[in-house]
């Protein structure tokens, strides 16, 4: 059988399974779930960091739009106002009829005025300083030109073409080009502006495409990682299943092995003939009856085990005196024992409670745990069993405990994680040619549970060990080994 | 008591009522025939930033008639008439000129020629237009009925006097249809 420690952790939760499946399903189930967390939170972040540059981009278009584009359209069909206003007046120039003058300078005065309102709105919209200050050169520009041309118009009414032309020519060219070199400027001002946007905009998209495909890549390197581990994780749990399969076949094999020899050559003798006193045949046959006791207690065991794992047995809870039990363990164990060169030191709180569970089980457990303080005593040939009652505040009830202590050869803390599973023994007491089937202390653990109980392990190398079974008593409740089928009677 | 006040607030609100009502009555004859003498009288009018306010019916006469070159700030005196058919053009012709139209057009093509007048009246085709004509040139003369005269030119008074003053010697008959 395989030893090892279980700490007070591993107290902590006792029902714990620590078998390669178990560890292969729980890594699975977290994996999944780890896997579906992280890719869950990768979408909600790139989604939330793209609806965000989404909106980034659509307002700096908008800017873009009401900022810049829509400017530049009004800044242009300012131009197209300011050249009305000149055009208007000068074709009065072509003309010796007054009312087409009059028609003239009113169209001239109408484009004026949208020009005056355009360059107001435009100095109502300014941001910054440098728009504020074309803006008010554009205004001052215009109304110097405004003043030219009402005197050009007014030569041109009053018939004295020579005279506007002069005007015009002389001032208002002059005024007129300050005017459109202040549009242009303001065209430059909303076409970098409209530039930075679009640039901004770009810049927005691109962002957009890292983020988006930088989430996807990490989403992908954590599934392929995630996939990775989880395959490793199942071969590697299939080759240890199958390790440990094939060591306990090894074990079985050599357990069945050295009482069939011992019987073989027992009978071979006794076919012989090379044994024929009464003395020697009774000795002879002694020796074939106990072998094959062990045989079928080895048998018995594996049957037990397999029982135990298929959940074949059924309930036989019934209340238990402990302290009975505890006592006729001891009995039955008592020849081992002595014989092994052992003596065991009872120690037992008097009126303890009862329990439910199912008395073989509960017997062969305490079988097993003697049976192990034998097995891994070493010099010492001291094993103490102590009975007692104790309330325990982690799982908040009274429980019955029963340990069961040697002064051995202990468990290293590295192989603690794997002492209850099943078909595990530790290299060094096989090393030791210790024989067992690794199949004791799970068995243990299993009858434990199911009578709502567990069991935990206490070492240190060289020292010894410790391992306690823990029972809830009746009446408490905290029990939960009522409806746990998975006890098998040993009868 | 308090019956013979209720019929005497009837009887003073009834009496309110009346006076309000005959008043808007005859605010609005009033107004009517203001309107009406407002379309009967003929207004001088000159561009806004002219520095003359007021002229006699000579000066006035003399400025018609083109003798008169400049106005008194410098600038050139610039007349506008209506075309022949409009009855402000034929009350003009009455009231200041004294000519006919055939007398008028001699006048000015004999005093341009022989460099008399100094002045050659433009002619549009509209109060309108030469509301507008005036508004644009600012030496320009001309005359429009006092209904047709907004803000965008200025009245003169001539011999101290404004349309719709009594005494006042401009009036053109009132349009057809009216």
């Amino acid at each position: 059988m395989g030893r090892e420690k279980a700490g007070r952790k591993r107290e902590a939760m006792p029902g714990t399974s620590t078998g390669p499946a178990q560890t292969w399903g729980r890594f699975s189930r977290y994996s999944s779930a780890l896997l579906f967390f992280f890719t869950f939170c990768a979408v909600v972040v790139v989604g939330l960091f793209v609806i965000r540059d989404l909106r980034r981009a659509d307002k700096d278009e908008q800017n873009m739009f009401t900022g810049s584009v829509l400017s530049l359209h009004r800044i242009a069909a300012l131009e197209y106002q300011t050249q009305e206003t000149r055009r208007s007046t000068l074709y009065a120039l072509g003309t010796a009829d007054s009312n087409l003058h009059v028609k003239y300078a009113d169209q001239s005065r109408e484009a004026d005025h949208l020009v005056s309102e355009g360059i107001a709105a435009y100095l109502a919209n300014a941001r910054t300083r440098n728009e504020l200050d074309i803006g008010s050169r554009l205004r001052r520009d215009w109304s110097t030109y405004l003043s030219v041309r009402d005197e050009v118009l007014a030569s041109i009414l009053e018939g004295s073409a020579k005279e506007a032309v002069d005007r015009d020519l002389t001032e208002g060219v002059a005024s007129f080009d300050r005017v459109r070199q202040d549009l242009a400027e303001i065209e430059l001002i909303y076409d970098q502006q409209a530039a930075q946007q679009l640039s901004n905009v770009d810049a927005t998209s691109r962002r957009t495409i890292l983020r988006v495909a930088g989430v996807l890549a990490i989403t992908l390197v954590a599934t392929i990682a995630s996939v990775w581990t989880i395959q490793r994780m199942r071969m590697t749990g299939a080759i240890q299943l199958a390790k440990l399969q094939m060591e306990f076949v090894a074990s079985v094999s050599h357990e069945l092995r050295t009482p069939l020899a011992v019987i073989s050559s027992a009978a071979d003798n006794i076919a012989d003939g090379l044994v024929r006193e009464k003395d020697d045949l009774r000795k002879y046959g002694a020796a074939i009856q106990t072998q094959s006791r062990q045989m079928m207690e080895l048998v018995d065991q594996i049957l037990l085990f397999s029982a135990t794992k298929d959940r074949a047995g059924h309930a036989a809870f019934r209340t238990l005196d402990v302290a009975r039990i505890v006592d006729s363990v001891i009995h039955q164990t008592a020849g081992f024992v002595r014989a092994s060169g052992f003596h065991i030191e009872l120690e037992m709180e008097p009126a303890l409670p009862s329990v439910r569970g199912d008395a073989s089980g509960l017997a062969r457990c305490l079988q097993n745990m003697i049976v192990n303080a034998v097995k891994y005593g070493g010099e010492s040939r001291w094993i103490g069993v102590r009975a007692f009652l104790r309330h325990s505040h982690l799982r908040g009830r009274s429980e019955i405990q029963i340990a069961v202590r040697d002064r051995g050869i202990g468990i290293a803390k590295s192989e603690l994680a794997r002492v209850f599973e099943p078909f595990y023994r530790s290299p060094a007491v096989v090393g030791e040619q210790i024989h067992g089937t690794g199949l004791g202390l799970s068995l243990s653990k299993n009858i434990a549970e199911a009578m709502g109980g567990h069991l935990t392990v206490e070492s240190e190398l060289g020292s010894g060990s410790v391992f306690t079974l823990h029972l809830p008593i009746v009446g408490d409740p905290g029990s939960q080994a009522a409806e746990d089928p998975r006890v098998p009677s040993s009868s | 008591m308090l019956r013979r006040a209720h019929v005497l607030f009837l009887f003073c609100a009834a009496l309110l009522a009346g006076a309000l009502l005959a008043c808007s009555f005859g605010l609005a004859e009033l107004s009517a025939s203001e309107q009406a003498a407002a379309e009967r009288n003929l207004a001088i009018v000159v561009n806004q930033s002219n520095p003359v306010n007021e002229l006699t019916m000579a000066e006035l006469r003399r400025v018609f008639l083109g003798e008169r070159g400049h106005w008194p700030n410098g600038r050139r005196i610039t007349l506008v008439m209506l075309e022949p058919g409009w009855p402000e053009r034929a009350a003009v012709l009455t009231s200041i000129y004294h000519m006919d139209e055939a007398e008028f057009n001699n006048h000015f093509l004999h005093g341009l020629f022989t460099g008399e007048v100094f002045v050659s009246p433009k002619t549009l085709s509209t109060p309108e237009g030469v509301r507008k004509f005036i508004f644009n040139v600012p030496g320009a003369i001309g005359y429009l009925r006092a209904s047709d005269v907004d803000k965008t030119v200025k009245v003169i008074h001539i011999d101290e006097r404004l349309p719709g003053d009594k005494g006042y010697k401009l009036h053109v008959p009132p349009r057809e249809g009216k």
